[in-house]
């Protein structure tokens, strides 16, 4: 065997010819030294215009809220979503719309089947068909579009008992944070003319895939001076990060969204993983890359209107990483606090997974709730006021 | 029968398996020469030193630095030659393509991308297009003879969509302009038509026996290019036959780590592969059978192994070039499995990791890109343009 491959070997480069000789005659005579040096000159230009772009990359677990700061900036530093925009979200609303009344249909049988107090999970009677059908319809890949008869069905089958019973223990389902929005509005959505408004679009659900970027200056239109950001979400890729996290080194900063209303849920991707330990070990693999050694880190934590809600009822020490968590009071003294913890917790997590030579890299903490604008936007100026510190002090000039 | 039995049945049929495959391995290992050194694996090398074959004679002036291609403002990722004429094409962080004349080094096309964030690029056979893909999930197809627009751009003339994860690897079919096979990290390979953008099969993903991990790496068979082999963060490589998209042909295992990079070997029989295991080996394309793994233990300065990023072959086969993670890129002589040079020690060497590497169609000349962003191009000495 190993003689035929040394035969082989001799045969195969008897064969090619040397097409360089012939080569190299042809190409000495066409001589496009005008057009390279034109091909770098416009090189040079290029890269002089985008020196001054300041690139931000959003990272994150699945369902943090990269996505929704995404268009939250798109929609308070850009023009916006015009209405085709607007229109073309219909299909992606309809169709959140259908996959929660299936989770929670098929989450209550679910729970029906397993759960000692099963009753409370078994709907109605004359709910169990229209409930088969939703399901059906839900498990499709194209779905059709939402008529005020489906509305009204789904409508009547959230109001059963067993699935709003199933909508509380919805954590340990994936039911989407949209699912109370959504359902409470279904009249509207299902309307002949409907147009989503931008709060829907916030709302909407979408898996995108591969990267997604905008630019803007937080300025304001009218201002010429002000930085000049470019936002990347690469929130679609469901795969392994360390095969094209390195694309990123050199971005001014990484915004990462840890969504800490998430402590008592599950992943989607592995029901046996919890959210919250998938975030802090993701949050420390990102600390440790190479790649973002110089790195600025703004670290948004966020969905804090539903973690406000959450845990005065459910106790942060579900969750193994907080679990030296201690209540103190009651209330709104109770959440603050509740939130100093788990800030803390990012925090010495910051610090355990930074090498000393990095320690001067730029660190903030921001409490975001995604899905208000105001909010969104005061973010915004003051990470836009760190990174501009940042790069006076870089320059020199601080 | 319910989806939990299913999956308990599933997960110890697996245990079995793997249990086998460990059997097998071990049995491997047994019946195999051990000479202590890096050559331990195979009967291959130890044979070929047994019939009295020496390391081939391959030093430091027998490769030459003799064109620097400067002019990315990135980090450089992948690299094609034309099958013919002596043009690159490359692919940069910077957001670029720039096609090169080899010969002259100067600049012929450069290309602003739409999405900057680029892993692959490859020619078509003619040499008329260049085909792209990266993290936004699209291979993009540019036609170098159309009009530029007023930026100086190039169109894109065709995108194929449809993958749901970043596109890791690109190759035209050998002889057909109008049909290219990708590889992603959504787990599968496609076979594209390039006039219709449709996806004419799908390898992998719903139908068994497709990896179970992102795929990097594909390299098609030159004699046969109705096979292709890809490789997988799933640790193996793959080797499919375009007409039949619904299952792999083989599965190929022994590497411990991601399978980086495929390549076939010039006669098609075999192909070799590079991993983050650290180690490049040798597959025979029929049997499945490992013929030698090539491994050498690297000065590891933070104690880590360097990967394998790429690899190719001479055109004999008888080197094989791998370049890896910490800037070290070894010309392994295939036959004794020993390493004959490392291109880090010649001058002109490349001062950051060599990410991309590959042979002009006359195996006359060796072209590297790397993280330093330049592409550098190694001739042959005279009398060993043969190897």
């Amino acid at each position: 065997m190993l003689s035929i491959l040394v035969e082989t070997m001799g045969l195969l480069c008897s064969k090619k010819q040397h097409l360089s000789e012939a080569d190299a005659e042809e190409n000495a005579q066409v001589d496009n030294s005008a057009l390279a040096a034109e091909i770098e000159r416009r090189i040079a230009q290029e890269t002089k215009a985008e020196k001054h772009i300041q690139k931000l990359l959003l990272l994150g677990a699945g369902e943090s809220g990269k996505s929704t700061i995404f268009k939250q900036i798109k929609l308070l530093f850009q023009t916006g979503f015009d209405e085709a925009e607007l229109k073309s979200y219909i299909p992606v609303i309809h169709a959140n719309v259908y996959q929660t009344i299936k989770i929670l249909h098929d989450g209550s049988k679910e729970f029906a089947q397993n759960d000692e107090n099963s009753s409370k999970y078994v709907l109605s009677a004359e709910n169990k068909d229209i409930g088969e059908k939703l399901s059906e319809i839900g498990g499709r890949l194209d779905h059709p579009r939402l008529t005020k008869e489906l509305a009204q069905d789904i409508e009547t089958l959230w109001k059963d008992a067993a699935i709003q019973e199933t909508y509380a223990r919805g954590n340990e389902l994936q039911v989407p944070d949209c699912a109370h929005y959504f359902m409470e509005n279904l009249q509207r959505l299902s309307d002949v003319n409907y147009v989503p408004t931008k709060e829907d679009v916030l709302y909407a659900r979408v898996r995108t895939t591969g990267v997604v970027e905008i630019q803007f200056s937080p300025v304001g239109g009218n201002k010429k001076s002000g930085e000049v950001y470019r936002l990347f979400d690469v929130g679609g890729q469901r795969n392994e990060r360390r095969k094209w996290i390195h694309l990123f080194e050199g971005v001014t900063a990484v915004i990462f969204c840890a969504a800490i209303s998430e402590y008592d849920q599950m992943l989607f991707e592995d029901e046996n993983k919890n959210r919250m330990m998938e975030t802090k070990e993701l949050f420390d693999w990102v600390l440790k890359q190479q790649c973002f050694e110089k790195t600025s880190f703004m670290l948004f934590l966020n969905k804090f209107d539903i973690f406000e809600k959450k845990v005065l009822k459910v106790p942060l020490n579900v969750c193994e990483w907080f679990k030296d968590y201690q209540p103190v009071s009651t209330g709104k003294q109770e959440i603050e606090h509740a939130y100093e913890f788990v800030k803390k917790k990012f925090e010495e997590l910051y610090f355990q997974s930074t090498a000393p030579d990095r320690v001067d890299r730029v660190f903030k903490i921001y409490r975001t709730t995604a899905l208000d604008q105001k909010l969104v936007k005061k973010t915004f100026k003051l990470v836009d006021e760190t990174l501009r510190r940042r790069n006076l002090f870089e320059a020199g000039l601080l | 029968m319910s989806v939990a039995e299913l999956k308990e049945r599933h997960i110890a049929a697996t245990a079995t398996v793997n249990a086998l495959r460990e059997r097998l391995k071990q049995k491997r290992t047994l019946l195999l020469d051990t000479d202590g050194s890096s050559s331990c694996y195979s009967h291959f090398a130890g044979y070929a030193r047994s019939q009295g074959r020496t390391p081939v004679s391959f030093g430091p002036t027998d490769l030459v630095c003799c064109r620097i291609l400067q002019g990315h403002t990135g980090k450089v990722y992948s690299l094609d030659w034309t099958p013919e004429k002596n043009r690159i094409v490359s692919a940069s962080q910077d957001g670029r393509l720039i096609v090169w004349n080899a010969l002259t080094s100067q600049k012929t096309h450069a290309i602003k991308l739409p999405c900057a964030w680029v892993m692959t690029c490859a020619f078509s056979p003619n040499g008329q297009s260049v085909a792209c893909g990266g993290l936004d999930s699209v291979c993009s197809i540019f036609n170098l003879n159309s009009p530029v627009d007023k930026d100086g751009n190039l169109p894109v003339s065709r995108m194929l969509s449809g993958h749901k994860g970043y596109v890791s690897s690109c190759q035209y079919v050998p002889d057909e302009d109008t049909h290219l096979i990708t590889s992603s990290g959504d787990q599968t390979c496609v076979l594209w038509d390039v006039t219709t953008g449709q996806r004419l099969s799908v390898f992998g993903g719903e139908f068994p026996s497709g990896h179970t991990a992102d795929v990097l790496s594909v390299s098609i068979n030159g004699s046969n290019s109705k096979m292709f082999v890809s490789g997988s963060c799933d640790a193996t490589a793959r080797l499919w036959d375009t007409r039949i998209a619904s299952r792999a042909v083989r599965t190929f295992h022994g590497h411990e780590g991601d399978v980086n990079t495929v390549k076939f070997f010039p006669d098609g029989q075999r192909f070799g592969t590079g991993s983050g295991d650290g180690t490049c080996r040798l597959f025979d394309m029929r049997t499945g059978h490992q013929l030698q793994v090539y491994h050498q233990q690297h000065a590891a300065a933070d104690g880590e192994v360097p990967h394998v990023t790429s690899i190719a072959f001479s055109i004999s086969g008888r080197l094989l070039f791998a370049a890896y993670s910490n800037n070290d890129c070894y010309v392994w002589d295939t036959l004794v499995a020993k390493v004959v040079l490392n291109l880090r020690s010649l001058q002109n060497s490349h001062e950051g990791r060599i990410t991309c590497l590959g042979l002009s169609a006359d195996g006359s000349a060796l072209c590297t890109g790397s993280w330093d962003k330049n592409l550098k191009i190694w001739a042959f000495g005279g009398d060993r343009r043969e190897i």
